[in-house]
């Protein structure tokens, strides 16, 4: 009847994940209730839950990113604090556990932390880059996000309920294999991983359709801020690079639920063909994230720089050329597993040329801000802090990339700490980065500066004092994913990490910190132009938060970084554009589909991991029926009277004409 | 599956009179050319999926572990009569989008239920193959090379099925609610996903079962 | 009705949904003609395929080159005759999506099967007795 589910799934014989499973749920579930007592349930779900608008989807994606954050942390904390103990000690984490904890913390930060964050970004700023009402498909959009939070709902499940994976943020068989991984934690991180998928490749479609297809007048793909150039590069790679993903771990799953023999020891099954299939997908994911950190950062260093992104064209032509390159270099991931010196030196030189366009990158935002004037806030700081660690990153990847040296230091720290240099500088600097920037355009406030800056220095520091040690620790042999060890020579530099880790914490409390401040002073923090920053994309020309429709009536886009453009016409006329006619505006309607349709997924994954045959039979025909009824709907979009429009943009454009009152003339 | 979410004013509430400003025809149209797009793509991916599993595939065929290899286990005259119905099932959706296009039931119910009856039928000639290779114990749990032709055949034969489903739906969606824009756009993907299931047929008849009694 | 400035500008005002055909939709025969052109190709190489399969006419050796040759040319059948991707300006976007797509499809199977065979070849697993 259920499967394989039994009271003995409950892990009451290891306290550590119990506590901490039930503290979270219990903390979500008065969290629920206080809301629901508070009456908040019905705007949540009007305003939220059920919405299709782009910026409402971006931000959820952003709050999911923020709390999986939190979670993946907590792990890493348990592992520094681990390694730090147990040096010739068994440490507090008994192998089992720790090795739940390392699978558990890269595959949440990689697909729940960093995807989230890069999707949670893109969905808010993209169609307003582009000048346009929303994505080109919104309810799909909706189901995606909702799909990937299923799959984040999962893993977590898994702290209360069975166990998680033992093997590794990737599965590599034969260890995943259910002869050596029985339990149900290989099955949470498989099923997981499937739906929240489909829900990545979904938005892909969205994405790469709506940036090509999608358009204000005269925002000509060479006009389009280098943002949406990285955002359509990074969609690109999730269409081509998702769909070997899910292939791939549809075998694994057919080796352990059928006795198929793709990945097995035996029938002929090839462990390594994983390897090759696995990193067909793993290497683009890299770009996947990191393009759009790219992204947000010309955005930013030009924005304060006060000047044009140096060498636009050169930034958009390195975008696509990573893009590709990024697909010819997988191998390098495992030069070690046994192929010829022809085909490692094939793709070592590949891989060394992805360093190439990656420099021009570099080279470009260092020349925009040349000879700039330049505002050192906070997004400036995690920006240039960014340049400096991205150019130990890349280096130290050169190195990787190297077959020789490669088997040296193949699957030592010294990996770790690159990779984390990658994730953690670029990614995740430009996360925060574009946190920071685009703050007040999707609340309508700023956040706190002062707090802010702490919190980078805090990362900075932290950052450098949890990963060069690694570095060195790696170099000395240090393997990953130890529980324990017995040399003496690692003892110091891991003591240094897990210092560096807590300073790390501390910057995290500095985000919250800035956060619950900006909230309390929202007054003083009001923008109320919508343009803080004296931004140059057409994100910055309408209200901070947009209204449902973003644009009263479309922009006229006459060159790149359209908006500035628009402004310097405003300065030299005195006055800004005149008052357009406005009209009716029809939107979508928001739609539970994402929702029940993710409620059904989250049954179908849970019955699957649990083998629990005849309710996963019941979520699928119900996830179908979602979707019929769905395309069953007649009325699909609501009406904005051209009065309520005019309203909401007079407003607005009341606060500009002040502003522009109070600006210099035209310089 | 959101196609309907960004419906005009014309065709919605049933209306469904022809639209009769120019403008509001070009926005349609665009429309059409975005879902459309986005559906490509979606078929792309799609099809990079399937790319991984004929990899598998290829690199897994001589994997028979000792048990029996393509050579001895197809049968192309049955290949044959499974290519035949799908070309034929896809010639026939073919000539529902046009039926769909023109708004003749006749073609376009006509066609359609030609084209579930020869899906149908390629279905059931494969089942009916995996059903006799199981029977004589050349199950996917054999050899790798069974598992990859049985995944990659199999994940076909899923898509069809799926398609299957799809197509009945749209039958029931086109009798319910006419052939509205956001309706004519489904069938314009529906046709899409029927044809390039065919596609990747000729390359697993070709890869899988005329290269695996050839070589 | 609704708002005329058009809120989703395309980068070509002619440019067209891969599927669609390019006759307007009530022209039926020459729709028609199309898919029977389409099905009539389709359907002569895919004789001729399962043909060479079949005889001891050809040069055996020659054989599964010409079968490949035959399927890509039957996709670009399909491709142009019953998915209308064709070559024309107002298509272009749908044929660089596709022709993305096949890259990316080559670089996974030859890059996958030339990395396994060299693999195999440089390790020398058991099972290589029978080869």
């Amino acid at each position: 009847m259920l499967g394989k589910l039994t009271w003995a799934d409950i892990p009451l014989d290891q306290p550590i994940p119990l506590i901490a499973g039930v503290g979270a749920f219990s903390i979500v579930g008065l969290v629920v209730i206080y809301v629901l007592l508070k009456g908040w349930g019905p705007y949540l779900w009007r305003e939220w839950i059920t919405s299709v608008d782009h910026k409402h989807i971006g931000v959820m994606y952003v709050f999911l990113a923020a709390v999986m954050l939190l979670r993946g942390f907590v792990d890493a904390i348990m592992m520094r604090s681990q390694q730090a103990l147990a040096f010739q000690a068994p440490g507090y984490l008994p192998p089992d556990h720790y090795d739940q904890i390392f699978a558990a913390h890269g595959t949440l930060m990689i697909f729940f932390v960093a995807m989230a964050f890069v999707i949670g970004l893109i969905n808010i700023v993209v169609p307003l880059q582009l000048g346009v009402r929303d994505v080109a498909f919104p309810t799909l959009n909706s189901v995606s996000f909702w799909l990937t939070a299923t799959g984040a709902l999962l893993i977590n499940i898994s702290l209360v309920v069975g166990e998680f994976s033992h093997v590794g943020w990737l599965p590599f068989p034969p260890l995943s294999e259910l002869r050596y991984s029985p339990g149900v934690g290989m099955d949470y991180y498989l099923w997981s991983l499937q739906i929240s998928g489909v829900g990545t490749l979904l938005t892909g479609v969205n994405f790469v359709t709506t940036i090509l297809k999608l358009h204000a007048p005269g925002m000509t793909y060479m006009r389009m801020p280098v943002f949406c150039w990285t955002a359509f590069a990074s969609m690109l790679l999730i269409v081509a690079a998702f769909p070997v993903l899910t292939a791939t771990l549809a075998m694994l799953l057919l080796d352990r639920y059928l006795g198929f023999h793709f990945f097995t020891n035996e029938a002929g099954g090839n462990v390594m063909m994983f390897n090759n299939l696995i990193w067909i997908w793993g290497h683009p994911e890299v770009y996947i994230l990191v393009l759009p950190a790219f992204g947000v950062f010309s955005e930013v260093f030009s924005t304060y720089s006060g000047k044009p992104l140096f060498g636009y064209r050169s930034m958009v032509a390195a975008t696509m050329v990573i893009c590709i390159l990024s697909f010819t270099v997988w191998l390098h991931h495992f030069f070690t597993m046994g192929a010829g010196a022809d085909v490692n030196a094939v793709f070592g030189i590949l891989s060394m040329i992805i360093a190439v366009p990656t420099g021009v990158k570099v080279f470009n935002w260092m020349f925009t801000m040349y000879g700039g004037r330049v505002r050192y806030a906070s997004p400036m700081y995690w920006g240039i802090g960014f340049i400096v660690t991205i150019i130990i990153a890349g280096m130290t990847g050169v190195l990787l990339a190297v077959p020789p040296a490669d088997f040296l230091l193949h699957n030592s720290l010294f990996l770790v700490a690159h990779f984390h240099n990658v994730i953690i500088g670029a990614i995740l600097f430009g996360m925060f980065a574009g946190y920071t920037y685009w703050f007040p355009k999707a609340f309508g406030f700023r956040l706190d500066e002062r707090l802010g800056k702490a919190a980078f220095w805090c990362w900075f520091v932290g950052f450098y004092l949890a990963f060069m040690p690694l570095y060195v620790v790696g170099l000395m042999g240090m393997t990953r994913r130890m529980q324990h060890y017995d040399n003496p020579a690692w003892y110091p530099w891991l003591l240094v990490a897990a210092a560096g880790a807590a300073v790390i914490l501390v910057g995290i409390g500095f985000q919250i910190a800035q956060l619950v401040v900006s909230i309390r002073n929202r007054e003083e923090l009001r923008d109320t132009t919508g343009d803080p920053w004296d931004g140059r994309a057409l994100e910055w020309s309408t209200s901070s938060p947009p209204p449902p429709f973003n644009f009263a009536v479309l922009p006229h886009v006459e060159g790149t970084d359209a908006y500035w453009l628009m402004k310097q016409r405003a300065r030299e006329r005195g006055a800004p554009e005149p008052e357009p006619a406005y009209q009716d505006i029809e939107l979508p309607r928001n739609s539970a589909t994402g929702f029940v349709c993710a409620f059904f997924a989250a049954i179908l994954g849970f019955s699957l991991i649990w083998q629990i045959w005849w309710l996963a039979a019941l979520a699928f025909v119900g996830a179908f029926a979602t979707f019929v009824v769905f395309a069953w709907r007649d009325r699909t979009e609501y009406r904005i009277p051209a009065a309520e429009v005019a309203r909401i943009d007079r407003e607005n454009r009341a606060a500009r004409r002040l502003a522009l009152a109070q600006m210099e003339p035209a310089e | 599956m959101s196609i309907a979410a960004r419906t005009t004013a014309v065709g919605l509430g049933g209306e469904g009179a022809a639209p009769s400003v120019p403008h509001e025809l070009s926005e349609l149209a665009q429309k059409r050319v975005i879902v459309g797009y986005g559906f490509w793509i979606f078929l792309l991916s799609d099809i990079v999926m399937f790319s991984t599993f004929f990899a598998a595939y290829a690199v897994l065929v001589n994997e028979t572990a000792g048990g029996p290899s393509g050579r001895d286990l197809f049968h192309l005259d049955v290949v044959a009569f499974e290519t035949a119905f799908l070309l034929l099932s896809s010639f026939a959706c073919g000539v529902a989008s046009i039926g769909a296009r023109a708004h003749r039931d006749t073609m376009y119910y006509g066609a359609m239920a030609v084209t579930a009856l020869l899906g149908a039928g390629f279905l059931f000639l494969e089942v009916h193959e995996f059903v006799g290779m199981i029977g004589i114990g050349a199950g996917p749990q054999r050899s790798a090379f069974l598992s990859a032709f049985f995944t990659l055949v199999g994940c076909h034969g899923l898509h069809v099925t799926l398609g299957l489903m799809w197509l009945l739906t749209m039958m029931a969606q086109v009798f319910a609610k006419g052939y509205r824009p956001d309706i004519l756009r489904r069938v314009l993907c529906f046709a899409l996903f029927w044809h390039t299931l065919d596609i990747i047929w000729v390359a697993i008849f070709t890869v899988v079962y005329l290269l695996g009694v050839v070589v | 009705m609704s708002d005329t400035d058009a809120r989703l500008h395309l980068h070509h005002a002619s440019d067209h949904a891969p599927g669609d055909e390019p006759v307007s939709g009530h022209e039926i025969a020459e729709g028609l003609l199309g898919y029977i052109v389409g099905l009539f190709l389709a359907a002569l190489i895919t004789a001729v395929a399962f043909f060479l399969v079949g005889t001891s006419l050809v040069w055996q050796p020659s054989i599964p080159v010409a079968l490949l040759v035959l399927a890509v040319a039957q996709m670009g059948v399909h491709l142009v005759f019953f998915l209308h991707i064709t070559t024309g300006p107002d298509n272009y976007n749908n044929v660089l999506a596709l022709a993305f797509g096949v890259l990316i499809v080559g670089l996974i199977i030859v890059g996958s099967m030339w990395i396994m065979t060299n693999m195999n070849h440089n390790m020398m697993p058991m099972n290589m007795m029978h080869m």
